[in-house]
């Protein structure tokens, strides 16, 4: 009974107790008591911001939008925001980020750091109540590289972490105790795995990393409950499936394909469909020993939640040569699209276009630059680019791409979406890798001209692909972004600045040097004691912002 | 705890350690890759730095660069200057290659020690040169021009400015040639960290130095009279990036080359 070993820790007893208290003397004693006894059900997580104490999933909700109903910062008050606390990790990624959406319910943040660190964190004092750090191999291969972290899944009493050495962790949430332990992959021959799980009914949906290694990537769904895997999707195929048209008739370059899948995906509970981007094929650069398409490498997969099987794909990078990976988070909306209703998922991709499919058919509507990139201007009739520069020319989008993966935010009232941009200067030159098992395999080199890149948040408007406008970094930006309904944009950049734009016109209203870079992570938002807070992970710190009492 | 203390009061007997040391001596001479300090086995194999550029360009370019320079946007130094700082060494090099660094996203590699040493040859050619012909001045004059000309800006033994690079041990970094060129054309290359800006505030004053740090709202500069002075950009009416270098251009009027070569002289005395 895992529910149990909460009554174990008496520390914990005590915050909880302290907690509880808290709460009584607000007035709040049955709801405390009614959230005392589990976390949240699917039905809570399917429901989204309807309780805005709550952040119960990566985007906040499964549709990928980042845009949160709460309305007390606003455009006029947003100036006074301050920080509330900051925690501090103690643990360093020199060279990457600290790329966690903090998971919110009854007032606890439940977090995981690089490393594979984790905590459970009170959101009023920034206080923590545990910490987990994972007992790491010395030989990570992937994972050594970039060993971050974006975030929980929570189902009730229960968190999952992924692990750099590829495993599945399950925790008690409230005493951060091991529940169970599971290998997604062998982390030797190049696995590692960073998202944040997916929790999908009774189902736990994750993705691996390694696509820079000759590994083949997959998507795969556990049982909460007992870590038994239900179903995968392998995201390239084996010998004869459909897909293996796209590649050599050769079934050992399937087996090491790439199409890592580390990123998370949403989720359309009418549809039962999961959105899911997936990565370069490997060598990256190097193509010439893989002619084809090579699906469904670079592609938005739609699979049945229940069976994992394909309902459709759409392939925005065929045959990559530059390392750009679809890792992205698919933003789902319903949308008047040009006078008619459509279920849309929306893509800024990492090859410098921004793509609006039907997530019901995969129907491709647009797809259009939304840098200066030289690659490709346009899409030919059946959707597929028309490739100007395969970058052996130079000066195309470098191989950290014109976006990545830090979230973008999609205004439903406004019709725009909000990414960051980078633009950049490339030069790819490939050479034939050897392929050794735990060694990674590009297949060439890259020189980046790093004199005139620079970043931007930009606002596109969904129907045309339009720049709305723009607000520009000194340097390419990998911080994310959130919305809120009350008409405001988060975004971060690379010299540490957290941010709040007006969504309308990208007037900058309020800035906040972190101290470090902000990479990979995007705002969280949550009410707490009737008190609006804005958190955003940054460096070694999680900094919490509300508005003065 | 207690316990614990206790146990480090028992000592072993004597025929145990004897026993343990000659173990420890015998698997350190059969085994070439632990613990001494080793010295490159392919150092004068011509092949070596090819093959290890290979080895480069696979494995380590994609942070690195393509040419081992580096990318700061990730953090990634550039291995062409790893050779001048003095505590380098071919077996430093390769166990940072083998081990990786703690604390930031290099990783420990597992590849064969012989790869190993190829990327460690690899590394050695592309050092960035010092200077290796004879230096021609003299160094006793070098200091007099120095302190004249040139330390108002420039450190060197100890002594000068700090608005342009510190020229402690440059000699060990750079070609004589390429110094001369630098004095003589100043801008032809400026180093990213002494890029030269001017700025213009809404109160109208006009302020001229090198840009040290820059965010979307603010800029850090160190000024012509090296201060440190930082500047909100809602308060900045214009900035000029187009300038040339703050050095002054010395030709052949003003530092003949007999002179030239004294400074460089006097310069090397700090490599």
């Amino acid at each position: 009974m895992k529910h149990a070993r909460f009554f174990i820790r008496p520390l914990h007893l005590r915050s909880l107790h302290a907690l509880v208290a808290g709460l009584c003397l607000l007035g709040l004693t049955e709801m405390s008591l009614a959230q005392d006894s589990s976390g949240p059900s699917y039905e809570e997580i399917a429901a989204g911001f309807a309780d805005p104490t709550r952040w119960l999933t990566y985007s906040g909700d499964y549709s990928g939008k980042r845009h949160s109903p709460l309305t007390q910062i606003t455009l006029e008050n947003v100036k006074n925001l301050r920080p509330e606390w900051t925690f501090q990790t103690g643990t360093t990624t020199r060279g990457r980020g600290f790329e966690t959406s903090p998971l919110v319910d009854n007032g606890v943040l439940y977090v995981t750091g690089s490393n594979n660190y984790a905590w459970a964190i009170d959101a009023r004092s920034g206080r923590r109540f545990w910490q987990y750090r994972r007992n790491l191999p010395n030989d990570l291969t992937y994972g050594a590289s970039a060993p971050v972290n974006r975030g929980f899944g929570m189902l009730g009493d229960q968190l999952f972490m992924a692990t750099l050495d590829a495993h599945l962790l399950s925790f008690d949430r409230r005493s951060g105790d091991l529940l169970w332990d599971i290998e997604l992959a062998d982390y030797r021959q190049g696995y590692s795995a960073t998202l944040a799980p997916l929790i999908v009914k009774d189902k736990v949906i994750v993705g691996i990393s390694g696509g820079e290694y000759a590994t083949r990537g997959f998507i795969d769904a556990f049982d909460p409950e007992t870590g038994e895997r239900l179903w995968r999707f392998n995201t390239i195929p084996g010998p004869g499936e459909p897909g293996s048209e796209t590649w050599p008739d050769d079934p050992d370059i399937l087996a090491r394909g790439g199409g890592g899948t580390w990123m998370n995906g949403s989720y359309d509970p009418e549809l039962n469909l999961i959105y899911w981007g997936v990565g370069n094929p490997n060598p990256d650069y190097y193509g010439d020993s893989r002619p084809g398409d090579n699906l469904y490498s670079n592609s938005l997969v739609a699979l049945d939640a229940d069976t994992g099987e394909l309902r459709w794909h759409y392939q925005f990078t065929p045959h990559d040569l530059n390392d750009w990976d679809s890792n992205h988070m698919p933003v789902l909306a319903d949308v008047d699209w040009h006078g008619e209703q459509r279920s849309v998922v929306m893509v800024g991709n990492r090859n410098g276009f921004f793509y609006v499919l039907d997530r019901i058919t995969g129907e491709l509507l647009l797809g259009t630059p939304f840098t200066a990139t030289s690659w490709a201007r346009e899409l030919d009739d059946d959707g597929r680019p028309i490739v100007l520069n395969d970058g052996s020319e130079g000066c195309v989008p470098d191989p950290w791409g014109s976006t990545n993966f830090m979230p973008p935010s999609y205004y439903p009232e406004l019709g725009l979406f909000y990414l960051t941009a980078r633009e950049t200067c490339a030069t790819f030159v490939p050479e034939e890798p050897q392929l050794v098992p735990g060694q990674a395999s590009f297949g060439g080199v890259i020189f980046i001209d790093e004199e005139p890149s620079y970043g931007a948040l930009r606002a596109l408007d969904i129907e045309t692909g339009d720049l709305e406008w723009e607000f520009t970094y000194p340097s390419p930006t990998f911080g994310g972004v959130m919305t809120t309904a009350s008409g405001l944009v988060f975004a971060g950049d690379h010299e540490g600045n957290f941010m709040a734009f007006n969504a309308r016109t990208g007037e900058n209203l309020w800035h906040y040097q972190t101290g470090s870079r902000i990479w990979g992570a995007a705002a969280v938002t949550h009410m707490l004691d009737g008190r609006q807070y804005v958190l955003i992970a940054a460096g070694t710190t999680l900094t919490a912002f509300a508005l003065p009492e | 705890m207690k316990l614990y203390n206790k146990k480090k009061k028992i000592h072993k007997p004597l025929f145990i350690k004897v026993i343990f040391s000659i173990f420890l001596l015998l698997s350190v001479g059969l085994s070439s890759s632990a613990f001494a300090q080793r010295n490159n086995p392919l150092e004068f194999d011509p092949r070596a730095p090819q093959a290890g550029g290979l080895i480069f360009r696979a494995q380590c370019a994609t942070c690195h660069g393509a040419d081992a320079r580096g990318i700061s946007t990730i953090d990634a130094p550039d291995l062409t200057l790893i050779w001048t700082r003095s505590e380098t060494t071919d077996s430093s090099v390769f166990d940072i290659i083998q081990q990786g660094v703690s604390g930031s996203i290099m990783p420990p590699h597992g590849f064969p020690d012989t790869e190993i040493w190829m990327l460690v040859s690899y590394l050695r050619s592309v050092a960035v040169g010092g200077s290796v012909e004879a230096f021609e001045g003299n160094s006793n004059r070098g200091q007099q021009l120095f302190t004249e000309n040139c330390s108002q800006c420039h450190r060197a033994q100890g002594f000068g400015g700090s608005l342009g690079p510190s020229l402690n041990s440059i000699t060990s970094r750079r070609t004589q040639s390429s110094l001369k060129n630098s004095v003589r054309a100043p801008s032809s290359a400026i180093s990213r960290r002494f890029k030269p800006i001017e700025i213009v505030t809404s109160a109208g004053e006009s302020v001229t130095g090198i840009l040290k740090g820059e965010d979307a709202f603010s800029i850090q500069i160190m000024d012509s009279y090296q201060q440190l002075r930082a500047f909100e950009k809602n308060g900045i009416t214009n900035v000029r990036r187009d300038l040339p270098s703050l050095m002054p251009v010395f030709d052949q009027a003003s530092l003949s080359d007999s002179e030239l070569d004294d400074i460089l002289s006097f310069l090397n005395l700090s490599r």
